[in-house]
């Protein structure tokens, strides 16, 4: 076994029997959200972080996931296609994903990044008022079919451990490269012959995808959503930028680092300082961003590059993908 | 430096308990949104839940213990509500759950509490479903928000006799749920509902609505509203010169007193669906009212009485409880059957309700600036006006 795979299996291993030793429901709630956050913050790392383009508005897709999966689950199916309903819940994500992708990564500069803001907001506004599919703001009620917590926190375990192999996969592939070179020089990769719309959609359509894997487990999880929970701008699509920059964006550990640091750390001083929480935590990002600009991750794996360089001239970015 | 914040915090420490070790504690769980949107409702939930434990306390606390709420900050989110209860239910390990703010954060927080076999007492969320479930461990103080209408009802039949009414709500699960009562009610009575429109919560412009509601000149105007919606469309309703027989609001933004501040001489006559009022005759009612204003310096509205009454029901519940388990604090909550200053207090079960306190409710109407109960006529400090004179008619 080789050094990394050790550094990759001890602490998962960690995590897997977690739940046998501590069977404290509210431990495992705080680590089951990590987990969403992980996955939240990985996949927009692939879009925003690796290929460069900057979205305003993943709970696009995280609600049309949660959506897609409760609507499934209302119109009478048995209460198990919820399960496989987080793939129809990804699907339907994806598919949205092609249709705002193929039309606005045509354009170049914010078009994007504005669109997904909209559509966003446009889809909460239709979850809002098409009562007859969405039960508009009374939201969708769907009773958890697990009461124990370890099934969720194995599920969610999984879907994480996925999505960061995908993402590694896709970046040590051909697509990796093209993407890196879309985000370095859209011109540069086009002269290359990349076709930068195309893998452009590619990322997004990933992305957007375990985003809507995640919205429909977290309908799963918490077993009740509305538009104004899962469409939320500040909560969901702005937190999902914050905890990739927190943990360092392009890096891919980073987002994970974040995510915990979000769910773990906020609790943390919610629970423990009390009523100035947010001042603290706000405190505390801003610190994370002024000692290391790069994001936590980012920013170490930057000074080891400049300390390896110094010694035999190694590429950070290799080293960084 | 390192010294004088250890001498501070031993300082501190030694004011924090007088009584010391000896005092015994009872802790009950309470998840409010302190900050974020719904802040203003839970601040004053907050200070209303703590007065009423200062008094109990005052009085010999409970079987010998001194009752405290634990007060932790939801956010208003759902899944922070959801983190709060899991935690006092497997760590603090308190036997009751009692609060939350909104509709949204009461339901999640409902199902967990269910899901545990903890009690829960509901304060102020309104929304219908909660106590339609069939839940068991879930009670609700306030009643649901389609019988907020029930004191508005009694006016139409008896006063207003209606034929057409324009409908307004903000498109949340509280405007939602209690303009559908009201187009049921429309429906069954053979009240022409003219217009029925949901508008965006924190909208401002209300004019393109308002123009609708002019040209299709409605007996009455009803709306649910929160405070800023409120207040916008009293004041652009006068702009526009609309002169229906009444504006009716559906509780929530048209009872607060800020309200009465933001609408100005447009909030005259303006009537709303309410709770309560410091008018009521439940005993304590006045005193709650005078006491709180005193001592916080602003006007509480239902939602603080709401809690108030809770913190009482609590106390109750816990002196009635052979032990302090959740299956015996349960049964004892079931079997509440005491006054407060909100009102009567009794949880049953009709239609498809269980758990549910059932209360009268009332109708308050703006007269010269202030808030007057109107309906029904024995709670009533002062006659209705209605209807309400046009706007250039008045001076």
């Amino acid at each position: 076994m080789t050094k990394k795979a050790v550094f990759l299996v001890v602490p998962a291993l960690l995590v897997l029997i977690f739940p046998l030793a501590f069977e404290n429901p509210y431990i495992l709630h705080m680590l089951i959200l990590s987990m969403l956050w992980i996955v939240l913050g990985v996949s927009w790392n692939l879009l925003g972080g690796f290929t460069g383009q900057v979205s305003y508005g993943h709970a696009a897709f995280f609600g049309t996931g949660a959506y897609a999966t409760a609507i499934l689950v209302k119109s009478g199916q048995p209460p198990a296609t919820a399960w496989w309903g987080l793939l129809v819940g990804g699907l339907a994500a994806a598919l949205l994903a092609t249709f705002i992708g193929w039309i606005c990564f045509r354009l170049r500069g914010p078009y994007f990044s504005l669109s997904v803001l909209a559509l966003s907001e446009v889809l909460r506004l239709v979850a809002l008022n098409w009562k007859e599919v969405t039960n508009g703001a009374e939201g969708i009620l769907f009773l958890p079919a697990f009461n124990d917590k370890g099934a969720y926190y194995y599920i969610i375990f999984a879907i994480a451990a996925i999505t960061i192999f995908a993402v590694h996969r896709v970046m040590k592939s051909k697509l990796g490269f093209y993407f890196l070179a879309i985000r370095e020089d859209q011109d540069a990769a086009e002269s290359l012959g990349i076709d930068t719309t195309k893998y452009k959609l590619i990322s997004l359509m990933i992305s957007a995808f375990f985003t809507g894997v995640a919205g429909s487990f977290y309908m799963n999880y918490m077993g009740f959503i509305d538009p104004g929970i899962v469409f939320d701008l500040s909560k969901i699509s702005i937190m999902m930028i914050l905890v990739t920059m927190l943990g360092g964006a392009a890096t891919l550990w980073g987002p994970a680092l974040g995510a915990v640091i979000y769910i773990l750390v906020s609790e943390g001083f919610r629970v423990y300082v009390g009523s100035g929480h947010l001042v603290f935590f706000g405190v505390l990002i801003i610190v994370i961003i002024l000692f290391f600009p790069n994001g936590i991750v980012g920013s170490i794996l930057e000074a080891k590059g400049r300390r390896d360089r110094r010694t035999d001239n190694k590429d950070p970015k290799q080293v960084a993908a | 430096m390192r010294k004088t914040f250890v001498a501070a915090v031993a300082a501190l420490a030694m004011t924090a308990g007088p009584a010391g070790a000896q005092e015994k504690v009872v802790k009950i769980g309470v998840p409010l949104p302190l900050t974020g949107a719904e802040a203003k409702f839970g601040e004053m939930e907050k200070q209303a839940y703590e007065m009423a434990a200062e008094e109990i306390n005052a009085k010999g606390g409970v079987k010998g213990h001194k009752l405290s709420f634990d007060i932790q900050d939801s956010g208003g989110k759902a899944e922070t509500a959801t983190a709060i209860v899991e935690k006092f239910v497997s760590i603090n390990k308190y036997p009751f759950v009692v609060g939350e703010y909104s509709s949204q954060c009461s339901y999640s927080v409902a199902a967990v509490a269910e899901k545990y076999k903890v009690p829960y007492l509901v304060v102020t969320g309104a929304a219908d479903k909660i106590t339609q479930q069939g839940w068991k461990y879930v009670f609700r103080l306030n009643p649901p928000s389609s019988l907020y209408n029930m004191g508005v009802f009694s006016f139409f039949e008896t006063v207003a006799k209606p034929k057409s009414i324009a409908i307004l709500y903000e498109n949340t699960d509280f405007g939602n749920s209690t303009s559908k009562a009201m187009k049921e009610y429309c429906k069954a009575k053979g009240i022409n509902i003219v217009l029925d429109e949901g508008y965006q919560a924190g909208a401002v412009d209300f004019k393109p609505i308002l123009q609708k509601v002019k040209s299709l000149r409605p007996d009455i105007v009803y709306m649910v509203s929160y405070l800023m919606d409120a207040s916008l469309l009293m004041r652009q309703s006068k702009e526009l010169d609309i002169n229906p027989q009444a504006f009716i609001g559906g509780g929530a933004g048209h009872t607060l007193p800020e309200f009465l501040q933001n609408a100005a001489e447009a909030s005259e006559y303006c009537m709303s669906a309410t709770l309560w009022t410091p008018q009521v005759k439940y005993p304590g009612a006045k005193e709650f009212f005078d006491k709180f204003k005193a001592k916080f310096g602003k006007e509480p509205d239902y939602h603080g009485v709401e809690a108030y009454a809770a913190a009482y029901v609590t106390a109750d519940t816990l002196k009635r409880a052979k032990e302090w388990t959740a299956e015996a604090i349960r049964t004892a909550l079931a079997a509440t059957n005491m006054m407060t200053a909100f009102g009567p207090i009794k949880f049953i079960a009709w239609d498809q309700f269980t758990n549910q306190n059932r209360m009268e409710t009332l109708v308050l109407q703006v007269q010269k600036k202030k808030y007057e109960t109107i309906w029904p006529k024995d709670a009533a400090s002062a006659k209705y006006v209605y209807p309400v004179p046009r706007w250039r008619d008045r001076k």
